[in-house]
């Protein structure tokens, strides 16, 4: 499948993430000629173990997530970052989490927008909210170069193309950029040849990041 | 009188079997000796290709503080394939009460989900250990006679070192063990469990079917019934 890079909206210091950023990023896609192709959206699940003794806590993952992703309605995917493993699942295999009753679905958020078609990329824009709420925890954008399925042979275009990006989205002085993260798929098991596994890992560690983000702020 | 299908692969197989969260089920034992008699008996029954079985069974346990109650799933690998395959399936309780004492087969709570190669490592982490492992190894049919049956005939085997499969030595030596399948709904499953059962009589001269943990020993006359198998090749109505 095609490679994709997952950025995600990184704020100044001392500022906040918004659906008016959201509204910039998506008439900056349109305004460098991007064509609406339609809506997209993916779930997270943040799980956590039920334990009958809460003592034992620490033996027990604490980023235990798992994501269905809008390119693959039929799969589901878990990660355990901290461990470096990444699973591939039917979507049944939610059906079979809720039947265990030894994990349950703490947090869920949904990663919505529209999508768009630019020449040979596919560009995904959306807010990262709660699932009861309205509330924007973040931004998302999805790179996706159609005619390649190899990381490093994509790699040289794909920062090209984020160079146009960045200075396309510069002359809207918004409060913040956004941020590829780079990482060592190998870690998990994962070759150069890009499938949707690579696809949750990045979502799992843009997750992260957003994470330690907002805890700096809080702190 | 019955519809006969055949199933193009076994992917097809697992695409239906994950719309269903149930399943009907019955078991039985038969000697060794007489499984090739079996098997003449099923293809002629089923009408499909018979598939090779040898499958990785692996049991997992959850821990002592993980869940309200205690949780098991078992993961198997397919290793007939080039590249071996992974399924996780968990198995709920049967349906009791009287509805369910009159059917003759256990109809159960059900769920499969393809998975990738790391699902192991995944559920270890998770908490959940090994409880125990077994090799079944035979042939399988994969068809349709109202519902979608899948009959497998296949020794189990256990291993005297974890995972170590090329050691694996028979549980039962010189008997086998045949199960009965078939995928169900809360909304079709009577209609399956009559489908199942009813095949099930088609095998009677050679192994008697029964719910799971309810055994009745090998058919008495399976000799007789089998060497008129061979000798025919299933020519001859039993």
């Amino acid at each position: 499948m095609p490679v994709k890079w997952v950025l995600h909206w990184q704020p100044n210091q001392g500022s906040t993430v918004s659906s008016q950023i959201l509204n910039e990023a998506t008439q900056c896609v349109e305004s460098i000629n991007g064509v609406k192709e339609g809506r997209w959206k993916a779930t997270l699940n943040y799980y956590k173990p039920l334990l009958r003794d809460q003592t034992n806590q620490a033996e027990f993952p604490r980023d235990f997530l798992g994501i269905s992703l809008a390119d693959q309605p039929n799969k589901y995917y878990f990660i355990i970052r901290s461990q470096r493993i990444v699973v591939e699942a039917d979507s049944s295999i939610q059906l079979i989490m809720e039947r265990l009753q030894s994990y349950k679905s703490k947090v869920a958020l949904y990663f919505e927008g529209f999508q768009y078609q630019l020449g040979d990329f596919r560009l995904r824009v959306g807010k990262v909210v709660p699932t009861h709420s309205e509330n924007v925890r973040g931004i998302v954008m999805e790179v996706e170069y159609l005619p390649i399925s190899s990381m490093e042979k994509s790699r040289k275009v794909m920062e090209e193309f984020l160079e146009i990006w960045h200075e396309a989205l510069s002359k809207r002085s918004l409060p913040g950029k956004f941020v590829n993260i780079d990482l060592n798929f190998g870690e998990f098991g994962l070759g150069d040849n890009y499938t949707p596994q690579h696809t949750a890992v990045r979502y799992a560690l843009v997750m992260a990041h957003m994470i330690a983000t907002v805890q700096a702020v809080r702190g | 009188m019955y519809s006969r299908g055949r199933w193009c692969d076994f992917t097809k197989y697992f695409e239906l079997k994950k719309n269903n969260s149930m399943e009907c089920v019955v078991q039985g034992i038969i000697e060794t000796q007489h499984v090739e008699a079996l098997e003449i008996l099923l293809q002629g029954l089923c009408g499909v290709q018979r598939e090779r079985l040898r499958v990785h069974e692996l049991c997992l346990k959850s821990g002592p503080s993980l869940g309200n109650v205690s949780s098991e799933v078992r993961l198997l690998c397919d290793l007939d394939q080039p590249e071996p395959t992974w399924t996780v399936k968990h198995v709920g309780g049967a349906m009791r009460g009287p509805g369910a004492d009159q059917i003759s087969v256990m109809v159960r709570a059900m769920v499969e989900s393809k998975v990738s190669k790391n699902a192991l490592r995944m559920f270890n982490a998770l908490g959940y250990k090994l409880d125990h492992e077994l090799l079944k190894v035979g042939f399988a049919f994969h068809f349709q006679r109202t519902a979608n049956i899948s009959v497998s005939v296949s020794s189990v085997n256990k291993m005297p070192k974890v995972h170590a499969i090329d050691e694996a030595v028979p549980v039962t030596p010189g008997m086998q063990i045949v199960d009965v399948t078939a995928p169900a709904t809360p909304v079709n499953y009577s209609e399956v469990a009559a489908a199942v059962s009813s095949f099930c009589e088609f095998l009677a001269p050679l192994v008697h079917l029964s719910k799971p943990f309810i055994s009745t020993g090998v058919v008495p006359t399976a000799a007789a019934a089998a060497a008129s198998l061979m000798s025919d090749g299933g020519g001859t109505a039993l």
